[in-house]
């Protein structure tokens, strides 16, 4: 198959999935979730087949689909597919982690009545962040970009009937739509600015000489703080937990939301100084925040949640200190051990009946142990334990704000980093270590293939070697060239060149090794005070005994209460006031007023028959009424 | 007329024709009168799509295909004859017109307990027909009197069979939407004499005047106003809305569905067709009114409908909400300098407004079909029991805030996409602010009704477990208007094809006014011979031409394909009256004139008249004049039918 037709096949075969499954086995225990899983291997073996037909050193290839024009606007007339460097990248990890999460939801969702309708969701999903990764210009990716949201309310709202899921799939939606907003007047600037939105031209107009401006920049990152959660639209990232805990993983860990880098990452050379210092701050500071109110969340999978935002911190973070690259291997790394989390926290609460407080687990180390495995690997990963996935990406990233001196956003970023390193140890000790807590984690037991094989691949191979296509000068490359280490080398290239190089201006600033102790230190520390200091939980978080003022502090919800606030006090009683004008003012006086007095005007015949309160002969005077008063103004226009 | 325009207006009398067979119901079983009204509601709908899939072969005068004239209704004396026809922007809201009312007639015979049933589907019969006219009438004063058509019953409804406060509601809403009728008829009547007298007051007549470089100064910019204000009101413009929600409310289904869906658009319709096409100085000038009132709807309408508690006025709001970014498409034409991406978009959203909304109504009325009552705090947790229905109401809820894979976010996007250059630039952050308002209605009241548990205060937890999922009466209508959304929603250029043919054909001269390069009366005609590369407006009305050297000139529109040398291409009159030998006669097209005719035939002395008849309408002129050269030489059609007197 040539690649024109793989990156059709990728990018439609979902939406058949979710068309069939969607009219016809909705109902279905069996049949829509085959589907599901087979779309996505079809797609995961369309883009191993595209990625190693590629040209590692030059990895692009395009294709169109028929779009529309209407007068001047031409700019979809022809729907263009097509992949490059980042998009190669991106690519792989996203349909690998996507394949593993749809074998996983096989198992998780054994006792769901409504799978069919989740799997299509899943389809959905996929048909849209896959056209994210495949579009070619700005007004396709804002098509897919909306759909993605609408593919996250769906599965959010899996269990509608719980008042939790129905309010938390309305926020994000809505979240994610007011960072819409800014990304779709950031999108028609920039047509109406450089006459076109095709990333190539863009890019090719920029490095021509062409101006940038901030004000577009801020515009188009407004897409990515929704997107991505970050400050001040992360709000709905916490509450999005309300889904299946599949969901969780795949889309709001794993996916989705790095959506959002790789589109900052994209259109990297359209951002000016300003804007990559004010993303900075804002993520460094989402880092920092995300890592700390993470210990205190007992429910696992927020606390998880508050990781994710973190971390995508941490990306944003990276693309403000000017390294895009190492933002999207962060995203990379990031995707495999945060999707195998999210799976062990699953694979847990499954066995503990959908049991999702920490604190009533516990002892479940030796009940569950492949997936504690695969929890200690992801946990390590994370933690940029050295030469596992996470330390690649992860240390680069704060080695690179203090190499650039800039010490506010380094001791943002290790504050971050030493939280990791607090909650995983937490979570370790608090899920696998002592003894359990509740009935549910008593009765534990480990989960079934469907589950543990997703989270062996994902967790003991990926979160532990997945980096290793940068060891060394070169990686390893097998097959010919075409295999990079576990990835596809035409998606190793974007990575390469910018951590070699970055590494190699460490080398010259000689921070190689005082950061790599420095990462140690942190992993050590933050691991082993963790463990130690919650090993000993009995049924209550530990931190919350010791101090519940700093417990509170971490756990409270501040922009979600202003944002309450500012609901309910200012915008519908602002609201109110509009509907209470619109009523007394135009209602009530001028149309009204008018409006009856023109046929009272005209006659008191007509006056009778109104308060008589007869329905037809009304009309017909104050029909005729309108009429004289019309010919006079025809007449009066006229003259 | 051939057998397409047979349908077309078949399909716009077959309503009609059922609503005079229910004046005699009353000796009808039910199930007859429901078949009769049921083929009177269905039957559009089928010839309309068969029409979609003619129109791109079909033969087209003017850009309008299926033309036809009905020769026993108009007024020959002011050239108003009942013409049909449809062109690339009237095709799909004919489409959409079609299938609205399918849905809003099987709606309203599947509705119980309904006081005389006969007239009730007659009077929606009525209206159907009349918005059917609206859409495929080219003759403006049919346009209107269509609209008036379809507008009447309305009243009667919401009196008859309307909900709360129906007389009030009934006598505001029919003083208030006369009042914006007689404003757009006197815009009307004025734009009639603005016209000149050689082209015939239709939608086709106007656009020939336009492409012969005859556009109007002068009272442009009154016209426009009277124009604007009269379509606005009935268009719901802020802040000419308030008659809009208690209709709808008021009103129902099946009208609402009739007119917010499909009658609200005649006002925008007739701005595009004419206001933008004929008046574009007056649309440049008045483009700030619009742009602000049109903000006035997305943003203060917008608020109000966060307010609302009823459903079914939440859904009133939201369709005057939308009003607003269609009118800013309308007026994106002058902002952007000629560009007519914006009536594209505009066109489309008046396309899938309709059908969204008219499915909304339809729905909304399920649910409170189940639940006995219109507000949303009410209820809760019918996805529960109504699990398609709860699927219906999201995808129809995500096509109104314009989700992609709906028809209605295409027409958005090019909107916005249009007014890229509006000025002050933090007014389009304003405007596409109505996609996060929408959604925060429109969420809000899923979230309420099918979301969460049972409130326990509407239905009872028995009555609750007793809601029974969608019925297939329901269903059809919902399918029918869901398909027509999510095939749009796909592949866009179902429509948009014919209606960027029709923009770029059209809108050309209206689009070089505003881009400032304004074609002076004189120079639009051609004086010297045909030059290589010359634009030609092939079927409009020639103007009076030199006679054409005999050699072949470069193919150009239409004619590309045409061998040379065949280029001589002959028409065939007919002529009667007082004449030698009245019958056939052929002429060279391109010299083809009433004086060159009578070089063929000849004229008895004594005759002073001679009227030329053709699918426009009849005209009249001196004969004397003629002969002496006071009057200019007329040129002639192919088909025209001339008489001497």
């Amino acid at each position: 198959m040539d690649n024109e037709t793989l990156l059709r096949v990728i990018l439609l075969t979902p939406l058949a999935a979710a068309v069939v499954s969607a009219f016809f086995f909705r109902r279905s225990r069996i049949v829509a979730p085959a589907i599901s899983v087979t779309a996505a291997g079809v797609i995961l073996v369309a883009s191993l087949a595209l990625l190693l037909g590629l040209d590692p050193a030059n990895p692009s290839a395009s294709a169109t689909l028929p779009g529309f024009a209407l007068g001047g606007f031409r700019e979809l007339e022809t729907i263009g597919l097509s992949i490059d460097g980042n998009g190669a990248a991106m690519l792989f990890a996203v349909t690998f982690v996507a394949f593993w999460i749809h074998v996983f939801s096989v198992g998780y969702m054994d006792d769901d009545k409504a799978r069919g309708r989740f799997f299509a969701g899943l389809s959905v999903f996929m048909f849209s962040i896959l056209g994210i990764i495949l579009a070619d210009n700005l007004f396709m990716t804002f098509i897919f970009w909306e759909l993605v949201g609408f593919s996250s309310y769906m599965l959010i709202a899996h269990y509608y009937d719980t008042d939790y899921a129905s309010m938390a799939s309305k926020k994000a939606f809505i979240a994610n739509r007011v960072g819409d907003l800014g990304f779709l007047v950031g999108i028609i600037l920039c047509y109406a600015q450089y006459g076109t939105t095709n990333f190539a031209e863009l890019e090719a107009l920029v490095a021509n000489g062409e101006m940038t401006f901030t004000s577009i920049g801020l515009l188009l990152m407004c897409g990515f703080l929704g997107k991505s959660a970050q400050f001040p639209l992360h709000v709905w990232l916490t509450d999005a937990m309300a889904g299946p805990t599949p969901v969780s993983a795949l889309i709001h860990a794993a996916t989705m939301v790095a959506a959002g880098v790789f589109f900052m990452v994209r259109i990297f050379f359209l951002l000016t100084p300003e804007v990559l210092t004010a993303m900075l701050w804002l993520c460094a500071g989402m880092a920092a925040l995300g890592g700390l109110c993470a210990l205190g969340q007992t429910d696992i999978k927020k606390s998880l949640a508050y990781s994710t935002l973190s971390h995508l911190g941490f990306m944003g973070a990276a693309i403000g200190l000017g390294l895009p690259e190492i933002a999207l291997l962060h995203m990379g790394m990031h995707a495999f051990f945060k999707a195998t989390l999210f799976l062990c926290s699953g694979s847990v609460i499954h066995a503990c009946h959908h049991e999702q407080d920490m604190t009533k687990m516990g002892g479940l180390l030796k009940k569950m142990p492949l997936t504690a495995a695969a929890f200690v690997v992801a946990g390590l990963s994370i933690c940029a334990f050295p030469w596992m996935a996470g330390w690649y990406s992860k240390d680069m990233i704060l080695s690179g704000a203090y190499l650039q001196g800039n010490m506010p956003a380094f001791i943002a970023l290790a504050v971050a980093a030493l939280g990791t390193t607090l909650y995983i140890g937490r979570m370790f000790a608090m899920v696998f270590l002592g003894k359990a807590h509740g009935r549910g984690a008593e009765h534990a037991k480990e989960s079934s293939p469907w589950m543990t094989l997703p989270l062996v691949v994902l967790g003991v191979i990926f979160s532990l070697g997945a980096g290793w296509f940068l060891a060394g000068t070169d990686g390893l490359s097998w097959l010919g060239g075409k295999m990079n280490a576990l990835f596809p080398a035409s998606a190793t290239t974007v990575f390469s060149e910018g951590y070699h190089e970055l590494h190699e201006r460490l080398a010259e600033a000689g921070l190689v090794t005082p950061m790599f102790v420095l990462g140690v230190a942190i992993l050590v520390v933050g691991l082993g005070l963790a463990v130690v200091f919650y090993r000993t939980s009995t049924g209550e978080d530990r931190l919350r005994e010791r101090s519940p003022a700093i417990y509170k502090a971490l756990e409270y919800r501040y922009m979600d209460t202003l944002y309450g606030w500012y609901i309910s006090k200012v915008q519908q009683r602002f609201a109110m006031l509009v509907a209470l004008f619109d009523m007394a003012l135009i209602n009530m006086l001028a149309v009204r007023g008018v409006v009856a007095g023109i046929p009272a005007v005209l006659g008191s015949v007509s006056r009778r028959f109104i308060q008589n309160g007869n329905g037809a002969v009304p009309v017909f005077w104050t029909a005729f009424g309108a009429l004289v008063v019309a010919a006079a103004l025809v007449s009066g226009v006229l003259s | 007329m051939n057998g397409s325009s047979m349908l077309l207006q078949i399909a716009v009398a077959v309503p009609l024709a059922a609503a005079a067979l229910m004046l005699f119901s009353g000796r009808f079983s039910a199930g007859v009168r429901k078949a009769v009204a049921g083929l009177g509601f269905c039957v559009p709908a089928v010839i309309a799509l068969a029409l979609f899939a003619l129109f791109p072969s079909a033969e087209k005068l003017g850009g309008y295909a299926f033309v036809s004239r009905c020769e026993s209704f108009g007024v020959p004396e002011l050239s108003v004859w009942l013409q049909f026809g449809l062109n690339g922007i009237s095709l799909p809201l004919f489409l959409m017109a079609a299938f609205v009312g399918a849905a809003a007639g099987i709606r309203a015979l599947s509705t119980k307990d309904v006081a005389q049933p006969g007239l009730y589907f007659a009077v929606i019969l009525v209206m159907f027909g009349g918005v059917l006219g609206v859409f495929s009438a080219i003759d403006v004063f049919s346009f209107y009197i269509f609209h008036e058509f379809a507008l009447i019953p309305t009243f009667i409804a919401i009196l008859l069979w309307g909900g709360y406060a129906r007389k009030t509601t009934a006598l505001t809403m029919a003083i208030y939407l006369t009042l914006g009728a007689m404003v757009s008829l006197a815009g009307l009547v004025a734009l009639y004499f603005a016209l000149p007298e050689t082209y015939p007051f239709s939608f086709r007549g106007i656009r020939d005047a336009v492409a012969a470089g005859e556009i109007f100064d002068g009272n442009v910019s009154v016209i426009f106003a009277l124009l604007l204000f009269g379509f606005g009101i009935l268009v719901s413009l802020f802040p000419f809305h308030t008659w809009a929600p208690d209709t709808y409310a008021s009103a129902p289904t099946p009208v609402s569905m009739l007119h917010a869906g499909v009658l609200k658009k005649f006002g925008l319709y007739g701005l595009i067709q004419l206001g933008a096409l004929a008046l574009p100085q007056g649309l440049a000038e008045w483009q700030n009114w619009i742009i602000w009132l049109a903000l006035g709807n997305i943003v203060l309408i917008g608020l109000i409908a966060m307010t609302q508690k009823d459903l079914k006025q939440m859904v009133a709001y939201s369709s005057v909400m939308h009003m607003g970014p269609i009118f800013l498409g309308i007026a994106a034409f002058a902002i952007s300098g000629g560009n007519t991406a914006g009536l594209g978009g505009a066109v489309v959203l008046m396309f899938a407004h309709g059908l969204s909304v008219a499915l909304l109504f339809h729905l909304g009325q399920a649910v409170c079909d189940r639940t006995g009552t219109y507000e949303m705090a009410k209820m809760g947790g019918l996805t529960a029991k109504a699990p398609v229905l709860a699927a219906f109401f999201v995808a129809a809820t995500m096509a109104s805030i314009g989700l992609p894979g709906f028809a209605n976010f295409w027409g958005e996007l090019t909107i916005f996409a249009s007014l890229a250059q509006i000025q002050p630039s933090w007014l389009l952050g304003a405007i596409v602010l109505s996609i996060v308002i929408s959604a925060i209605y429109g969420l809000r009241a899923v979230a309420k009704i099918f979301y969460g548990k049972n409130s326990g205060i509407a239905l009872t937890e028995e009555q609750f477990e007793k809601v029974r999922d969608i019925t297939p009466a329901e269903r059809v209508p919902a399918l029918i208007l869901f398909a027509a959304l999510v095939a749009v929603g796909f592949v866009p250029s179902l429509i948009t094809k014919n209606i960027d043919e029709t923009l770029t054909r059209d809108f050309a001269p209206a689009a070089n006014v505003l881009r400032g390069d304004v074609v002076a009366d004189e120079e639009a005609v051609p004086a010297e011979p045909l030059v290589e590369g010359e634009v030609i407006i092939l079927d409009g009305v020639l103007p009076a031409l030199p006679a054409v050297p005999a050699e072949p000139c470069e193919p150009c529109g239409e004619n590309a394909g045409a061998p040379a040398g065949e280029l001589a291409k002959t028409i065939t009159v007919s002529v009667s009256g007082a004449v030698e030998n009245p019958g056939e006669f052929t002429l060279d097209e391109a010299s083809a004139t009433l004086l060159k005719l009578f070089e063929q035939t000849k004229i008895d002395p004594s005759a002073t008249f001679v009227s030329v008849l053709r699918v426009d309408g009849r005209f009249a002129f001196d004969l004397e004049e003629l002969r002496s050269g006071d009057a200019e030489d007329i040129p002639l059609e192919d088909g025209d039918k001339i008489s001497i007197e």
